[in-house]
């Protein structure tokens, strides 16, 4: 025997090792493979190393309150002195752990949240876990993370956002939420606390929108892949960090506007992406568009744009205005096609659409995610009456399937690329 | 005393063991195996014939395997390299303990076969008609990274960083992968390190399809690198075990088999 002499991984390092090298091909692809890289981007890149490749943790003096969805109200967290963890996941290595544990074919990111919780695997580990009930899987979801022994509290979401007894029932329920988390933190919510908090994560949604405004130049100066990994950050870091890493990345996209320093082509089409949301590492669709010539300028997911988009508007600083406005924020904003009736998203791609002058939708649908899957016929029927080219694809977190996929994604920003040019 | 070779003429080398009439291994010898398969298949026996002092008459049987046995006409038997794996195998770890699967990673495929208690195969796995997580995979990587095959092991305990990952199976693509790794100033180490653990999550993909079971064996040629030994054991989570001499497994099997047939034929 030759080979006594190494140690073999636990299955702890082993799964360390495989998030590990998830993060980093990505990363890399990021750092090397496109042109123009910017420079301020560097701490978002090293941010996801140190935490997926280092293991290390961000936030071990503060109580981790971690989140399911969007929509658990961060601005309630932070007036708690908490740290809002969003643990909706990406990797494929937790999908596998997570497949034990959920039926076949349920959506890859469930299967990937409920196989963090099964390995225990956490570099920022949660104290608590609010699971609002929105869609069936993520709702079932949280009795399986419970039987882990973790501390999970079910937090009731309406799936109706039009009548008024939904939004009371709403509000109710953000209420009782920051009942318990008061409870579990021993801190009571003030006006004072809550008002800087919304004023805190107002600020960096304005960041977000300056950002955005960048995408709607005729010069692209960032591509849709980094935005994604500027938001999936707001997902963990340290929210000051975050603010100050982002307002450099402005600057930096200000000289390179004036400068006219692009990521794209002459001709690449410009894409509004839609649907299941990218969440780091899995950005497999965003990255063949965006290596097959396409550039991501917007998009509707709730790993982006859904979480920045829409402001909490208080009328009256006093705290139960501020405490309906806040779950107003969180229900009668959302586009998720968790919801009986669901205009707005068909609306919101559209009006994204024209801003940003986009050539295409490419509308992405986790296989497994039901809703997604459902909703894709009658945005696909909107996009047909508005003209809009729309693509819809279906795809999992395995990382082979790549090449029938990007065969699609090629052909469909060639044939954007032609219709562009007939119109000239 | 009467002798017995068993010949394996794989796709890269050919790998010749002599046993005597207890089944001890007397000697072996390995070549590659080049253009002319028969030709050096028996430039290569008599060549061991002539080192051990023994002549012609003293190799009673010989029993032929692998990829071009049929090739070679003068065999008295010949037999699957699975069955003649599966045997060599058995006999080579009984020090070690019972082995259950056998992982063989050859010049141009891989193989796992699954063994019931009296060492019978009831279960194998090949992969698919291509390169991916061969011997012949590790060929194009070390020549990528201008290195002898050999070192590839003492790079992978080097690497400090994260393993890269090559995503491709294939080993043209992943040849132009691991060139624009190159090109990006990655590490060497972290480089060799990220194909091991490609190859071994290939192998114990093919593991599983005839169920991971206590007591490995890992063979052929790739078994030498005690980096790939690392991967594979890291990625299916157990020790496995690797023989002395990994490369002539096979033949040392087939020779074993000829010692049987023999005393069969004669009684």
């Amino acid at each position: 025997m030759n080979n006594t002499n190494h140690n073999i991984e636990s299955p702890k390092e082993k799964q360390n090792r495989h998030k590990a090298m998830e993060a980093i091909k990505l990363l890399n692809t990021l750092r090397e493979d496109f042109k123009a890289p910017i420079s301020s981007m560097g701490y978002f890149y090293d941010l996801f190393e140190r935490v997926h490749c280092k293991h290390e943790s961000l936030h071990d003096d503060k109580t981790k309150i971690g989140t399911m969805c969007i929509q658990i109200p961060s601005e309630i967290i932070y007036a708690l002195d908490g740290i809002p963890i969003r643990l909706c996941n990406g990797f494929y290595t937790d999908d596998e752990i997570g497949s034990d544990f959920m039926p076949q074919k349920a959506c890859p990111l469930i299967k990937a949240t409920v196989g963090h919780f099964a390995s225990g695997n956490f570099t920022d580990k949660p104290d608590i876990v609010f699971s609002p009930t929105t869609c069936d899987q993520k709702t079932k979801a949280g009795t399986t993370i419970e039987s882990f022994g973790y501390k999970l509290i079910d937090v009731d979401f309406p799936r109706t956002k039009e009548s008024e007894a939904s939004r009371e029932y709403w509000r109710r329920s953000v209420k009782q939420f920051a009942v318990e988390l008061s409870k579990f933190q021993g801190k009571k919510l003030t006006k004072n606390n809550l008002k800087d908090a919304i004023k805190k994560i107002g600020y960096a949604q304005l960041l977000y929108h300056k950002l955005s405004e960048f995408r709607k130049n005729e010069i692209v100066p960032i591509l849709g892949m980094d935005v994604f990994l500027v938001t999936n950050a707001f997902f963990f870091d340290k929210i000051d960090n975050w603010i100050e890493a982002t307002e450099k990345l402005l600057s930096e996209l200000e000289i390179r506007a004036r400068e006219k320093i692009t990521v794209t082509g002459k001709a690449s089409p410009r894409i509004i992406y839609t649907g299941s949301p990218p969440i780091f590492p899995n950005y497999k669709i965003p990255q063949i568009i965006e290596e097959s010539d396409g550039i991501i300028v917007a998009d509707e997911t709730c790993s982006s744009n859904r979480m920045f988009n829409d402001m909490v508007a208080v009328d009256e600083w006093n705290i139960y205005d501020m405490m309906d406005s806040i779950s107003d924020k969180y229900l009668k904003a959302c586009t998720c096609p968790i919801f009986t009736k669901n205009e707005d998203r068909i609306r919101r791609v559209i009006q994204l659409a024209r801003e940003y002058k986009a050539d295409g939708v490419i509308y992405q649908a986790f296989a497994g995610c039901t809703v997604y899957e459902m909703e894709q016929r009658s945005v696909l029927e909107a996009m047909e009456k508005e003209g809009i080219p729309i693509l819809y694809l279906e795809s999992d977190y395995s990382p082979s399937q790549g090449g029938q996929l990007s065969t699609r994604v090629e052909a469909f920003i060639e044939s954007l690329k032609t219709r562009r040019r007939n119109k000239k | 005393m009467k002798y017995f070779a068993g010949i394996d003429i794989g796709s890269t080398a050919i790998k010749i063991s002599i046993v005597d009439e207890n089944k001890n291994l007397i000697g072996s010898k390995i070549s590659a195996s080049g253009s002319m398969f028969y030709k050096y298949a028996q430039e290569t026996l008599d060549a061991l014939i002539s080192e051990l002092g023994f002549n012609n008459n003293d190799i009673v049987y010989i029993v032929a395997t692998g990829y071009g046995r049929k090739l070679y006409k003068e065999a008295d038997e010949n037999i699957s390299e699975i069955t003649a794996n599966a045997i060599g195998a058995r006999a080579a770890a009984s020090e070690f303990g019972e082995i259950k699967t056998i992982i063989n990673i050859g010049g141009q495929d891989s193989k796992a076969i699954s063994l019931d208690s009296e060492g019978n195969v009831v279960n194998f796995a090949m992969n698919d008609r291509c390169a991916a997580g061969t011997g012949k995979f590790l060929d194009v990587v070390a020549l990528k990274l201008e290195m002898d095959v050999n070192m590839l092991g003492e790079y992978h305990f080097r690497s400090k960083g994260t393993p890269l990952s090559v995503s491709s199976t294939c080993a043209v693509f992943a040849e132009s992968e691991i060139i624009g790794l190159l090109g990006n100033d990655h590490s060497i180490e972290d480089i060799v390190c990220g194909v091991h653990y490609s190859i071994a999550k290939r192998i114990v993909k093919l593991v599983k399809r005839v169920g991971i079971k206590e007591g490995i064996y890992f063979d052929g040629g790739p078994a030498l690198n005690d980096g790939l030994v690392n991967a594979i054991e890291n990625e299916i989570g157990q020790r496995i075990f690797v023989p002395k001499h990994p490369q002539i497994t096979t033949s040392f099997g087939a020779a074993i088999m000829g010692v049987d047939s023999y005393n069969y034929e004669n009684s």
